[in-house]
């Protein structure tokens, strides 16, 4: 398990990290979400014992050491790669470093170049591959000797729905095989989709924390999908209705300012009569992010 | 160690699979057969046009010049017609006719230009020679005579040869070794700084040191770049010691090896000691500096900014050691050849001159290699915070910065 407790960052004036603290258990995925400088690099960063920090990180219950990189897989913010390599000998440096023999690691990489859908062979150079594949090579070498702590900042970022289903995939292999596993994006879908439990960041501190039900619930259940033929004037004269939003025609959001005025506007719109939707959820991630920027600016 | 391992492999490789690095080590190689082949072609096709021709009546009389003076002369041509042809198409630079009358070896020269001194010597030399047995037949003389008049004086000359060689090994053996480690410093210099900051470009770094220890990550750089030079070092012994055995088997070196034999071996021995060692703890410290330097840039392009102090420094050193070639005993010289990045310069030039008994240069290896360490350690450690932060300072910045901080 990887464990966050109370680390703090100061960069000159600026407090990049304020107490941060947060547990990613083995198998489990953490997504870290935020702003751009908000801390999410920086968090990164810290364990990976790029910067000093104050407080503690550990991993699998001491301090994170030169032993434990083996079992480390960081894909950084920026992609990076030695352009005069061809993709084996990128794979091969890199793996080896990550204590693998090359003998173990070279029959594999076709497969991995074929799953990831690398346009190009073995014997491709980096410079010759576009930035897209690129950045999937980049992927295999972050991914290929199974590591059980994998970090990685951005993995969506520049990559297409396609592939990026493919590195969806790849994170939910590597979190059945037991890794523990944090992430950044600012792509909530992403998030939604893969979190076990989320964190998000805003100048240094945590303002949002737990499972994605969790922090959905905290907002109360103050979305309100209804499909009826009200116009939005006449819906926005509910009560409790602070907003009114038409998805399409006859489908509509609505904001509610209590959680508790559910049931009488459920009563007001049918008045006994059936509707097609009534549908009473908290926000989306999506809208809670937007709210909790909002709320600082 | 075994990370370390990885990290100097694929330094050398890739260094030594450059075509860059190719071209570096052929480049000398090329250079001198280039200059070679041209002094060849120039010599050959020169030396047709600086030929003469002997032409003779007498067939004994031309056998008899060309017997001692088989070099210089176009033995095909014959006649006079065939001369003026020759000459005329500048393939012949004139024409010597011999001729005797009843008492008397007559030359006559016939050329656009006279003949150069030694041949004129050669000539007048041959008919001397011819004249004098001409009339040693004629006066009827017994071989008793013909002896004694042959009687020369002896005129020879004495030189201190070893103590004339021996300077002159010194000269040529200190010319070699500063000239080795300035070369070697000045590329290398520049290499190491471009290998370190153009990584720090990419940024890869921050994937690499979530795999190995920045220390063992720098010290694998550092023994891949050493690895480089040594191979290129290596290429050049086996290239002198191959160009050496052709020129010992060359008839026309044979001779000139042979008379320098004794200042080909001081050379050798002067160079094939612990100046050797000198050199390389030499190249490996400012190397370290060149990549400690290389690692305070924020981008690639300023690799040759980067690399400027350490060539400076180099510089500095190698232009210090030429007034003092003369003036061993010089304080100066005893100071700077116990500092590092100047006695590996210093050093070696007060033990080609037998100025530095085993003591003192045992004192001035200890000093050097103990600097080689705290700096490698002391680089070692900052190089993960130097590689991944962004700000762009030289190495001056970096150190008045240091210096404040602490």
């Amino acid at each position: 398990m990887l464990s966050i407790q109370h680390i703090s960052k100061v960069f000159g004036p600026v407090k990049a990290l304020n107490d941060i603290s947060f547990d990613v258990p083995q198998g489990q995925i953490l997504g870290l979400i935020g702003q751009n400088g908000a801390g999410k690099s920086t968090t990164f960063h810290s364990i990976l014992n790029f910067i000093h920090y104050e407080g503690q990180i550990q991993w699998q219950g001491h301090a994170i050491t030169a032993t434990d990189f083996d079992q480390i897989g960081y894909l950084p913010e920026e992609r990076s790669l030695m352009t005069k390599l061809t993709i084996e000998q990128q794979i091969l440096y890199l793996a080896r470093l990550k204590g693998q023999s090359a003998k173990i690691i070279r029959p594999q990489i076709d497969d991995w170049l074929a799953r990831f859908a690398v346009k190009g062979t073995r014997r491709s150079k980096i410079k010759d591959l576009s930035k897209g594949n690129q950045q999937k090579v980049q992927l295999i070498c972050t991914l290929i000797h199974h590591p059980q702590l994998l970090i990685l900042d951005e993995p969506f970022s520049g990559l297409d729905p396609v592939n990026a289903d493919l590195l969806k995939q790849a994170i939910l292999t590597a979190k059945q095989a037991g890794a523990a596993i944090i992430f950044s994006s600012h792509d909530m879908e992403n998030v939604t989709a893969l979190c076990d439990q989320l964190v998000m960041l805003r100048k240094g501190n945590i303002v949002l924390h737990g499972t994605l039900e969790d922090v959905r619930n905290q907002f109360g259940k103050t979305e309100l999908y209804v499909t009826t033929d009200w116009t939005s004037e006449r819906l926005a004269t509910l009560p409790h209705v602070t907003q009114v939003t038409s998805r399409h025609a006859n489908h509509y959001l609505l904001h509610l300012d209590d959680a508790n005025a559910g049931p009488a506007i459920f009563d007001a719109l049918t008045q006994g009569h059936y509707i097609e939707e009534f549908s009473q959820q908290p926000p989306t991630l999506d809208e809670i992010f937007r709210l909790k920027v909002g709320e600082d600016q | 160690m075994k990370k370390t391992w990885i990290v100097t492999l694929e330094t050398y490789l890739r260094q030594i699979k450059s075509w860059s690095f190719f071209f570096m080590v052929i480049s000398p190689f090329l250079m001198i057969a280039l200059t070679v082949g041209i002094s060849y072609v120039s010599a050959d096709s020169a030396a047709s046009s600086k030929q003469i021709a002997v032409i003779s009546d007498s067939a004994t009389l031309r056998q008899s010049y060309l017997k001692q003076h088989a070099t210089g002369v176009n033995r095909k041509i014959t006649q006079p017609t065939q001369a003026k042809k020759a000459m005329r198409e500048n393939h012949l630079a004139g024409y010597l006719t011999l001729s005797t009358t009843t008492d008397r070896v007559r030359a006559d020269y016939h050329g656009n230009n006279s003949l150069s001194s030694g041949t004129q010597a050669q000539v007048q030399n041959f008919l001397s020679q011819y004249q004098q047995a001409q009339n040693y037949q004629d006066a009827k003389l017994t071989a008793k005579q013909q002896r004694l008049l042959a009687r020369t004086p002896v005129f020879k000359q004495h030189i201190a040869t070893k103590a004339g060689t021996t300077n002159l090994t010194r000269t040529i053996s200190f010319w070699i070794l500063i000239t080795m480690i300035y070369i070697i410093l000045i590329t290398y210099s520049s290499i190491t700084a471009q290998e370190i900051a153009s990584e720090k470009g990419t940024k890869i770094m921050e994937i690499i040191f979530s795999s190995t220890t920045a220390t063992s990550y720098f010290v694998g750089k550092i023994a891949g770049i050493m690895l480089v030079i040594l191979t290129q070092i290596g290429i050049y012994l086996l290239g002198g010691w191959a160009g050496y055995s052709i020129a010992v088997n060359n008839a026309a070196l044979k001779p000139l090896l042979a008379d320098n034999q004794a200042l080909i071996n001081g050379v050798i021995h002067n160079l094939f000691n612990i100046n050797l060692l000198f050199l390389f703890l030499g190249v490996v410290i400012y190397t370290i500096l060149a990549a400690y330097s290389g690692a305070l840039v924020a981008k690639a392009e300023d690799a040759s900014k980067a690399a400027q102090p350490v060539v400076m420094l180099s510089m500095l050193a190698f232009f210090a050691a030429f007034p003092f070639q003369n003036n061993l005993d010089a304080l100066a010289v005893k100071i700077l050849s116990y500092i590092p990045f100047f006695s590996s310069y210093f050093m070696p030039m007060r033990i080609i001159n037998n100025t530095a008994n085993w003591g003192e240069q045992l004192i001035s290896l200890t000093i050097l290699l103990a600097t080689i360490g705290l700096f490698a350690l002391y680089v070692g450690r900052q190089y993960q915070r130097l590689m991944l932060q962004t700000d762009s300072q030289n190495l001056w910045q970096h150190l008045l910065k240091r210096l404040r901080h602490q």
